[in-house]
C-alpha cells in the first residue's frame, strides 16, 4: 500500500466533519501551547532560581557566588573556637584566584554569631562580614543578566549605604530591626567570642534594613563590613572566599582550573572548592517541588488532549461503519484500516502542534510584556515578574507528547475495527 | 470438456442465533461455479440469498461443510486471514455501491490495487482501462455525490474488476436503479462476462436479470435447486 495514498484519503476523512476536526485540533493546540508555556515558565523558574541563589540566596550567608573556597577542614570538623578553621592566606589566594580569566571578581566572608543589644533588649544573631561594594557587584551582576533584566532589578542600595559609613556600621534584617526599634541611624552594640575565647564587643550604627529572602532568617540576620566582624572576633581570618565568575555556564570548567592552582600554590590540597550547586539544597528542594508539580499538570494535559481525540476518533469509526466494511469486504485488512485512522491521529497531531507554537508563541509574548509579578513562593517575602522562556529545548519532547497521544488514540479504534462486522456493516445506516 | 471450478460450497449449513431461537439460513447446500460462467441467484426475501453470497464472497463463515474458492479451501481460515482472498479472488458489487464518499471515481476503483501492491504506472493504467471499460473515463474525477446511481453503479462495477479477480459477486445490483440504468448495468455485467470470461455470480429479484442469464439457481428455505 502507498502510505501517501492512506495519508490522502485520511486527510480527507479529517475534513469531513470540520469543525468537529477543528475543536480536537484546537485541544491538542491548546494542550502543547500549555506544556510549552509551562516548560518556558519552568525554564525561567529555574534559571531565576539558580541565578538568585548565586547573587542573593536564601539564608543569612547571602548569595553563593558560583564558586566558593573553604578550609578543608571547616567541612568535615567542629570548631573548637571561631575561625579555627579558617582561610588564613586569604588575600593570595583570591589573587591567584582573579587571574583566571573567567573569573569576574572574588571577595571574602566571615560567618560570625552572638548577641546585638539596643541597651535595653538583647537578641541573638547570625552575622555576615563582606566587602559591602563586592557584595553590591554580585547584586550588579544579577541586574546584569540579561534574561533577568526586564524590571525584575535587586537593590544594592543597602551595601552602598554599608560601604558609605564604613567600618563600625551594620545592616539589619527587617524582623531584626522591628524587634530592636532600630532604624538607619541608630547606636547598637555587638557582642561575640574572639579567637581567643575572650568576650569581646563593639560598637556599631545601622546604615540601613534590609529584607532576606525568608521572614524567619530576617528576624536574626545581619551584615556587617569584614573589618567590623575581624575586629569583633580578633582575627584576620575570613571564613571562606566567595567567587564570581562573568557566566553562570562556566562553573565546572573554572572550578577545576580553581582547584588546580590553589593546589598547586600550597602543594597540598588544604583547600575546597565548592562550587553553587553543591552548596544550594534549597535550590534543588525547590527544583524538586516544581518538577512534581509539572510532570502532574503535564499528565493532566496529555490526557486531555487523548481523551478529546479519542473522542473524535471513536465518532468517526462509528459514522464510517459502512465504508469499513466495505473496504473489509474488498479485502483490506484490519491493520490498513487501522493505520488510516492512526494517521488521522497523527495529522491532527501535527496539526495542533503547529498551531499550538502559534498560540505559544502569542501568550508568550502578552505575558511578558505583561509585567504581571507572581505573588511571593512559600517562605518568600518578595514577589517576582513573570517572563516565559523560549525553553526550545523541550519543544521537540512536548510535540512528541502531543504526537504520541493523538496519534495512539487512533490505536482505540482499532478494537472498534476489529468488532465491527463485515456483513452487518455492509448495510448500516 | 468440462469447466474449472472457480467456487464450491460442500455441504454447507448456516444458522443464526441460538437454542429455541435459532434460524436455519443455509442447510447442507452445495453448489458448484464453473470459471466463466454467469448465474443468478433467485429466491424470495428471508431464503437465504444475501447468506449463500457472503459466504461465497469469504465475508461469512459457515457453521459446517467446507467453502473452496479457485482451488483454495477457506474452510478453516478466519474472516481476517480471508482478507488476501477477497482482495485478489473475489469483486463485489453491492445493491447500494458502496463508495467511499471522499474519493473521487478513480480513487475508488484504484482501492482493491493499492492493497496489492503495484506500482504505480501500473494502477493508472489499470484504473483508466477499467474506467474506460464501464464508461466513465470522462468523470473519474467526479466524487460520488455528482454522479447518478447508474455511474455510481459503474464505478462499483470497476472497483470490483480492476483487481482482475476470479469471481464478481452482485447483490440485487439493479434494485436501486431505473429499468433502463438497470438494464446498462446488467449488459455491462454481461459483457464482463462473455467479453472477458469473468464468472458472475448475480443475487436478484429483477424479473429482466433473470430473463437474461440463462443459469438460475433457486434458493427456497435455505435449500438450493439449479435450473
Amino acid at each position: 500500500m502507498n502510505i501517501i495514498k492512506l495519508a490522502h484519503l485520511s486527510l480527507r476523512n479529517l475534513f469531513r466533519n470540520g469543525r468537529r476536526t477543528l475543536i480536537t485540533v484546537l485541544v491538542s493546540a491548546a494542550g502543547f501551547a500549555a506544556l510549552a508555556i509551562l516548560a518556558g515558565y519552568m525554564d525561567f523558574s529555574f534559571y531565576g532560581l539558580r541565578e538568585l541563589t548565586i547573587c542573593k540566596g536564601f539564608t543569612a550567608g547571602g548569595g553563593t557566588g558560583h564558586v566558593q573556597v573553604f578550609n578543608r577542614e571547616s567541612l568535615t570538623k567542629e570548631e573548637l573556637y571561631p575561625m579555627q578553621f579558617g582561610i588564613e592566606d586569604n588575600e593570595k589566594i583570591r589573587s591567584d584566584i582573579e587571574s583566571i580569566d573567567n573569573v569576574s571578581f572574588t571577595m571574602p566572608r566571615i560567618e560570625f554569631n552572638g548577641l546585638i543589644s539596643n541597651g535595653d533588649k538583647s537578641i541573638s544573631f547570625l552575622g555576615l562580614g563582606v566587602e559591602p561594594d563586592k557584595e553590591a557587584g554580585l547584586i550588579q551582576y544579577w541586574n546584569s543578566l540579561e534574561k533577568m533584566s526586564f524590571k525584575n532589578n535587586l537593590s544594592d542600595e543597602a551595601y552602598v549605604q554599608l560601604e558609605k559609613k564604613g567600618p563600625n556600621s551594620v545592616l539589619l534584617g527587617q524582623q531584626m530591626a522591628r524587634a530592636l526599634n532600630a532604624e538607619a541611624g541608630t547606636d547598637l552594640m555587638l557582642m561575640s567570642t574572639t579567637v581567643d575565647g575572650a568576650v569581646n564587643a563593639v560598637d556599631v550604627t545601622v546604615a540601613g534594613i534590609i529584607r532576606g529572602a525568608m521572614k524567619a532568617i530576617d528576624r536574626h540576620y545581619l551584615v556587617a563590613p569584614v573589618e567590623t566582624a575581624e575586629n569583633l572576633l580578633q582575627t584576620d581570618r575570613v571564613s571562606n572566599i566567595v567567587v564570581v565568575l562573568k557566566q553562570t555556564e562556566d562553573t565546572a570548567v573554572t572550578s577545576r582550573i580553581i582547584e588546580k592552582k590553589i593546589a598547586g600554590r600550597s602543594g597540598q590540597t588544604v583547600y575546597s572548592v565548592i562550587p553553587w550547586d553543591r552548596l544550594a539544597e534549597y535550590y534543588y528542594s525547590v527544583r524538586d517541588v516544581y518538577n512534581i508539580i509539572f510532570s502532574f499538570t503535564g499528565i493532566i494535559v496529555v490526557a486531555i488532549v487523548f481523551l478529546s481525540c479519542a473522542n473524535t476518533m471513536l465518532m468517526a469509526t462509528m459514522e464510517r461503519v459502512r465504508e469499513i466494511g466495505t473496504l473489509k469486504a474488498i479485502g483490506v485488512s484490519n491493520f490498513w484500516i487501522s493505520l488510516m485512522f492512526l494517521i488521522e491521529g497523527f495529522m491532527i497531531g501535527i496539526l495542533g502542534i503547529a498551531a499550538g507554537l502559534g498560540l505559544k508563541y502569542i501568550f508568550s509574548v502578552i505575558i511578558n510584556s505583561s509585567g504581571f509579578r507572581m505573588p511571593p513562593p512559600p517562605g518568600m517575602s518578595a514577589s517576582y515578574l513573570l517572563k516565559i522562556f523560549p525553553a526550545s529545548e523541550f519543544l521537540p519532547w512536548i510535540a512528541l507528547l502531543i504526537l504520541f497521544s493523538t496519534t495512539m488514540s487512533g490505536m482505540l479504534t482499532l478494537l472498534k475495527i476489529r468488532k465491527i462486522s463485515i456483513v452487518n456493516s455492509l448495510t448500516h445506516v | 470438456m468440462s469447466k474449472e471450478t472457480i467456487a464450491e460450497l460442500v455441504d454447507v449449513s448456516r444458522f443464526y442465533g441460538k437454542d429455541d431461537g435459532q434460524v436455519t439460513a443455509l442447510e447442507s447446500v452445495s453448489l458448484s461455479l464453473a470459471r466463466g460462467d454467469a448465474y443468478v441467484l433467485v429466491g424470495p426475501s428471508g431464503s437465504g440469498k444475501s447468506t449463500l453470497l457472503h459466504l461465497l464472497g469469504c465475508i461469512d463463515k459457515q457453521d459446517s461443510g467446507s467453502v473452496i474458492i479457485d482451488g483454495i479451501d477457506i474452510t478453516m481460515k478466519s474472516l481476517e486471514e480471508l482478507a488476501p482472498v477477497r482482495l485478489e479472488k473475489i469483486g463485489f458489487v453491492f445493491q447500494s455501491f458502496n463508495l467511499i464518499p471522499v474519493l473521487t471515481a478513480y480513487e475508488n476503483a484504484e482501492i482493491p490495487l493499492l492493497f496489492r501492491g503495484f506500482g504505480s504506472s501500473f494502477v493508472k493504467d489499470r484504473v483508466n482501462e477499467v474506467l474506460e471499460k464501464v464508461g466513465l473515463y470522462d468523470r473519474k474525477h467526479h466524487y460520488p455525490r455528482q454522479m447518478s446511481g447508474g455511474q455510481q453503479q459503474r464505478v462499483a462495477i470497476a472497483r470490483a474488476i480492476v483487481g482482475n479477480p476470479s469471481l464478481i459477486l452482485a447483490d440485487e445490483p439493479t434494485a436501486n436503479l431505473d429499468s433502463k440504468t438497470g438494464g446498462d448495468i446488467l449488459d455491462l455485467l454481461l459483457n464482463l462476462n462473455s467479453d472477458e470470461e469473468l464468472s458472475v455470480f448475480v443475487a436478484s429479484h429483477d424479473i429482466v436479470v433473470l430473463e437474461r442469464i440463462s443459469k438460475v439457481v433457486r434458493i427456497l428455505d435455505g435449500k438450493l435447486s439449479i435450473d
